[in-house]
C-alpha cells in the first residue's frame, strides 16, 4: 500500500514536469509579480501614468502659460542606471499621454530631418502644385521642453540585492529658463536567493 | 504510512501555492450625481482592506480628480495593486489600455490615499480596482 502512494506521488511529479514549455497571451497588466528585482514592463507602465498624470494635475505650467496649450518639446530621458533601457520608449509613451490630454501640444525634432526631406521634395520634384507646397519656417516653435533621467543605486549583502531606482523628470521653460515642473518615481525591489 | 501522509501534503501545498485570484473591490463614483457604488468579489480581501473614503475635486485644468482612502484591517503586510479607471457620460471607458495596475504596499493596520486623475475632460465617472499580488 506504501508502494501505491509513493509510486502515484512520483507519477504526479513526473507528469507535473512534461509540460515544460508553453506561451501565452497575456494583458500587459498581468498579475504583476515580479520576476526580478530589475526594472520590469509593469514598472514602466506605472512610471509613465504617474509622471503624465501629475503633469497634467499641477497649476504651474497652466499659470506660466496663461491657460493656454503650450508646445512642449522632450528630450530623451538619460539613463544612469546599469540597466539597458530603451529611454527613447519611455518618453514616447509619455508624450502620447499628454497628447491625448490635449492639453498640451508637441514637436518633434527627432524627425526635423524627414521634414526638410519631405519639403524639398514638394519643392524640388514637380510633382506638388507649388501652391500648396509646404515652405520651411512655418512650424511652430516649442516653448518648454521635458527631460529626465533614471538612476539607480543597488547595494548587494550575502544573498540579498536591493535596488532603488529613481525615475526623475523636468519641464523647464525656454524663455525664462525655469524649472516649470518636476517629480519623480521611486522604484524599490529587495530579491533574495535561496539556500537550496 | 508517515511518508505517504507527508507527500500527499507536500503535493497539495504545490498545487495550492499555484492558485491565485485576480477578483478584487472595485468602487465606482459619479462626479456629477456624487454616488458611489462598492463591488467585492474576494472575501479574503474584504476582511482585510476597506475602501473608507472617497473625495473628489477638479485639477486647474478642469479634469476631475479623485481620492481613495484604503485601510488595512490586518496586522500584517499586503501587496496590492489598483488601477483607477475612467468613463465617460454614456458609460464608455476611456483609454482603457494606457491604465495600469500600480503597486501598493499596505502596512498593518494603517491608512493610504491613492489619486487619480482623468485623462480627458468627457471623464464623469472613476472606478478603482483593487486585487491581491502574489
Amino acid at each position: 500500500m506504501k508502494m501505491h502512494y509513493i509510486a502515484a506521488a512520483t507519477m504526479l511529479l513526473a507528469s507535473a514536469g512534461c509540460a515544460t514549455r508553453s506561451v501565452v497571451v497575456t494583458d500587459p497588466d498581468g498579475i504583476g509579480t515580479p520576476l526580478t528585482s530589475k526594472i520590469e514592463a509593469q514598472d514602466i507602465r506605472a512610471t509613465v501614468e504617474k509622471m503624465a498624470e501629475s503633469l497634467i494635475a499641477d497649476p504651474g505650467v497652466l499659470e506660466v502659460t496663461n491657460g493656454e496649450r503650450p508646445v512642449l518639446d522632450i528630450e530623451p530621458m538619460q539613463n544612469r542606471s546599469q540597466m539597458i533601457v530603451d529611454m527613447r520608449s519611455i518618453t514616447d509613451s509619455i508624450r502620447m499621454r499628454l497628447i491625448r490630454s490635449r492639453l498640451f501640444r508637441f514637436v518633434d525634432r527627432s524627425t526635423a530631418g524627414a521634414d526638410i526631406t519631405i519639403m524639398d521634395e514638394q519643392a524640388q520634384l514637380g510633382l506638388t502644385d507649388r501652391r500648396k507646397a509646404i515652405r520651411p519656417g512655418q512650424q511652430s516653435a516649442a516653448q518648454m521642453y521635458l527631460t529626465g533621467a533614471l538612476s539607480e543605486i543597488t547595494t548587494k549583502a550575502g544573498r540579498t540585492t536591493d535596488r532603488y531606482y529613481k525615475f526623475s523628470m523636468t519641464l523647464k521653460d525656454l524663455r525664462s529658463g525655469e524649472i516649470v515642473w518636476a517629480d519623480e518615481k521611486e522604484i524599490r525591489k529587495v530579491a533574495s536567493r535561496s539556500i537550496f | 504510512m508517515k511518508f505517504a501522509h507527508f507527500s500527499a501534503i507536500a503535493l497539495a501545498l504545490a498545487f495550492a501555492a499555484g492558485c491565485t485570484t485576480t477578483a478584487g473591490t472595485s468602487v465606482v463614483v459619479n462626479h456629477e450625481t456624487g454616488s458611489s457604488a462598492l463591488y467585492e468579489g474576494n472575501t479574503r480581501l474584504h476582511n482585510a482592506v476597506a475602501v473608507t473614503g472617497v473625495t473628489y475635486d477638479k485639477v486647474p485644468a478642469g479634469l476631475n480628480r479623485v481620492n481613495f482612502q484604503l485601510t488595512s484591517l490586518v496586522q500584517r503586510q499586503q501587496n496590492l495593486q489598483y488601477r483607477i479607471s475612467w468613463y465617460n457620460s454614456e458609460g464608455m471607458e476611456i483609454d482603457a489600455e494606457s491604465r495600469t495596475y500600480r503597486p501598493l504596499v499596505l502596512q498593518g493596520m494603517d491608512a493610504v490615499t491613492v489619486t487619480g486623475v482623468a485623462n480627458s475632460p468627457a471623464a464623469v465617472t472613476s472606478r478603482i480596482r483593487i486585487r491581491e499580488t502574489k
